[in-house]
């Protein structure tokens, strides 16, 4: 190969090479793929996998496999730690939390049950939910200052259980078509997503009413939420595979990740937040793993 | 410098007349051929008024059907800017989505207001054929094919591209107070929500209640509005459909989708038109919330017949499933319901084969969205190369 050959295929490589950056930086944003964590190290997929809960104390992450009736245990780093059936009485697990005194809740929609299971005791106990007299439908679950906070899934709404599961506080957004579809707890705050009205509403912990944030984007199906460590709002859009980002103000600021099955897309997901590390995660029902994201 | 300056006010003059002349010309000469008679009705579309056939169309040659410059949407929407913007908010007629403004419009002249084709009614049936023409009790509008009197014929902030947000102001708009109480004998509530047990169109029912009434409705409103019978929840419907219960326990399924009770986001607790007391068509009552569904996938060159006919159901189950999106088997089965030969003698698929990618079980899901794409076969990707080495990266 002669110079000028030679010249000419350098600098085609170097306008590839920075084409194929472009276009991974406009993917991915100015987010990282970190790691992914899976089922095949337990010897199964997971199956439509609906939440991840990560406990900063244990430095661990704990993923909800629904459609296998299982919560898996990973280290910080990704390292697949156990699979806990409790004795094989879950149904269709969806959401869990470990509260004060280190028992897991775990919603099982199969049951329509919030569980509370004590690993040390070996105990396991289903609670069938009531707001006075209604059938409370669990959804998402938080566990806040003040105690565990579950999303009735029949009316939208936020609810506040004592000790006795009795509903002591309610969160909801009155003038919304079909209440919240998710929320979250950070900086003291509940934030919760109303889809239909592309709206996020931010209560105290103690009540009163709440701020609410318009997002100004064109966003076609959002599911759930995360609230980023600099206050702005993550949206995560189910059917587009894709995350919008909005400032506090609600402006759109951009958009990243793609619909698909290789890393970096997504594949109906499902939960989205924000581990105490500040790495963003991805819970895909259709992928079957958690991806988590650093920033670049 | 003045020879300067008489030379451009020349050039002017001389420009302002041969563009003149050719547009006198150029129309002359189209209809020399073209009848002018043809293109002089009631209303005349401006440009054709003003003979001015270059706005639209190319006399020499064009890429497009009619020697026109552009596609028809753009044409129109260049000199219609306002209503080009607008036609993308909201809910938005399918003619209008999909660019086709002359599927009821002329483009030349009309003898009906708004360049339309025919009367109002004559274009709506012309897509609209399922509609019944009468009913034995017709609403006297929808006899008079005016169907825009309740209808936006271009976009709404509804599904039924209503002209109002509350369909009930509609109706309120013409039968006032002392007509609706007369038909409403013994109840002394406010008369709310129409379209629960009225047809606005027309039925075989005095008063144009709805062909099919649900059973408590029908035995009397006690059967549920007893005091202390009706709940603001599910439990209201599920005391007596108790199968519908295990659905909600599914893991997806479609509870909260309004407030209150979720069954009367899509069935009416009174009367319907269909045994299923639907509050409308099942395409129309699915798009309400799905709306993002249904725009994606209408426009793809390869769609699933079940989508363009909104036969949601076929695939997916209305209440709930531990299945994502809802459907009726896992990603397999669910297909091979209709398409029998596949999962047999194609890709291997199934139990023990899992998609390198994601270690999931290959579906056909895996390569195909049954929705649509823009691959023949509804393929996520070409079929030729693109999707293949995702996996076959060796080959």
């Amino acid at each position: 190969m002669n110079t000028k050959k030679m010249r000419f295929a350098i600098l085609f490589n170097i306008c590839a090479f920075l084409l194929c950056g472009a276009h991974a930086v406009q993917a991915s944003g100015p987010w990282k793929w970190q790691r992914t964590l899976t089922g095949l190290p337990s010897g199964k997929s997971m199956v439509m996998p609906s939440a991840l809960y990560v406990d900063e104390k244990r430095q661990r992450y704990y993923v909800v496999d629904t459609g296998e009736n299982r919560l898996l245990s990973f280290e910080r780093e990704g390292k697949f730690l156990k699979s806990f059936t409790a004795g094989g009485q879950l149904q269709a697990p969806y959401d869990m939390v470990r509260d004060s005194e280190g028992r897991l809740m775990v919603v099982e929609k199969g049951k329509n049950s919030l569980t509370i299971i004590d690993i040390q005791a070996k105990k396991v106990d289903q609670h069938e939910l009531r707001d006075n007299d209604a059938l409370i439908y669990p959804g998402r679950l938080e566990f806040g200052l003040s105690g565990v906070l579950v999303l009735n899934k029949a009316n939208g709404k936020i609810l506040g259980l004592d000790d006795t599961f009795k509903v002591v506080k309610e969160y909801s957004c009155d003038n919304c078509s079909a209440g919240f579809t998710d929320f979250k707890i950070a900086g003291k705050k509940i934030w919760a997503l109303a889809a239909q009205e592309r709206a996020v509403y931010s209560f105290s912990l103690n009540g009163g009413k709440p701020a609410v944030v318009e997002l100004a984007g064109n966003l076609k199906f959002p599911s759930a939420l995360a609230i980023g460590p600099a206050g702005r709002l993550y949206i995560l859009e189910r059917h587009e595979g894709s995350i919008a980002v909005f400032d506090k103000q609600g402006t759109f600021k951009y958009r990243f990740l793609s619909p698909g099955q290789t890393r970096s897309q997504l594949y109906y997901p499902v939960d989205l937040l924000f581990d105490p590390w500040g790495n963003l995660c991805v819970v895909e029902e259709g992928n079957g793993r958690v991806q988590v994201f650093s920033r670049n | 410098m003045i020879l300067h300056k008489w030379c451009t006010q020349g050039l002017l003059i001389l420009a302002f007349i041969v563009t003149g002349t050719t547009v006198a010309m150029a129309s002359s000469v189209c209809f020399q051929c073209h009848e002018k008679a043809a293109f002089q009705k009631n209303t005349t579309h401006k440009p054709v008024a003003e003979q001015r056939c270059s706005v639209c169309h190319n006399p020499h040659a064009a890429k497009h059907k009619g020697l026109l410059d552009g596609p028809v949407d753009e044409l129109c929407f260049s000199c219609h800017k306002g209503e080009g913007e607008s036609f993308q908010k909201g809910f938005v007629h399918q003619p209008v989505r999909q660019g086709n403004c002359l599927v009821c419009h002329t483009p030349h002249a009309s003898h009906r207001k708004g360049l339309l084709h025919g009367k109002s009614a004559e274009s709506c049936f012309t897509c609209h054929e399922d509609l019944p023409k009468k009913y034995k009790v017709t609403h006297r509008p929808f006899a008079k094919g005016d169907c825009s009197v309740c209808h936006q014929p271009h976009r709404a902030g509804n599904i039924q591209l209503l002209r109002v947000e509350n369909p009930d102001s509609l109706c309120f708009s013409c039968h006032k107070n002392e007509e609706i109480g007369k038909g409403h004998t013994g109840f002394s509530g406010t008369i709310t929500n129409c379209l629960s047990c009225h047809n606005p169109h027309g039925s075989s029912r005095a008063g144009m209640v709805r062909e099919f009434l649900h059973q408590s409705f029908s035995d009397g409103c006690q059967a549920c509005h007893a005091e202390g019978k009706i709940k603001d929840n599910e439990e209201t419907c599920l005391v007596c459909h108790e199968q519908v219960r295990r659905q909600l326990f599914s893991s997806h399924n479609h509870l909260g989708i309004s407030p209150g009770n979720s069954c009367t986001a899509c069935h009416s607790p009174h009367a319907g038109d269909s045994q299923k007391l639907l509050k409308g068509s099942r395409m129309q009552i699915c798009r309400n919330c799905h709306e993002d569904t249904f725009q994606r996938y209408a426009d793809l060159l390869y769609r699933h017949p079940k989508v363009a006919t909104g036969e949601c159901a076929q695939c997916h189950f209305v209440h709930g499933s531990d299945r994502i999106a809802m459907t009726r088997e896992d990603g397999n089965k669910v297909c091979s319901t209709c398409h029998e030969t596949q999962g047999q003698f194609s890709h291997p698929v199934g139990v023990g084969i899992n998609d390198p990618r994601t270690g999931q079980e290959m579906t056909c899901n895996s390569c195909h969205n049954p929705m649509g794409t823009d691959f023949k076969g509804n393929l996520v990707l070409s079929g030729s190369k693109d999707l293949c080495v995702q996996c076959h990266q060796d080959k």
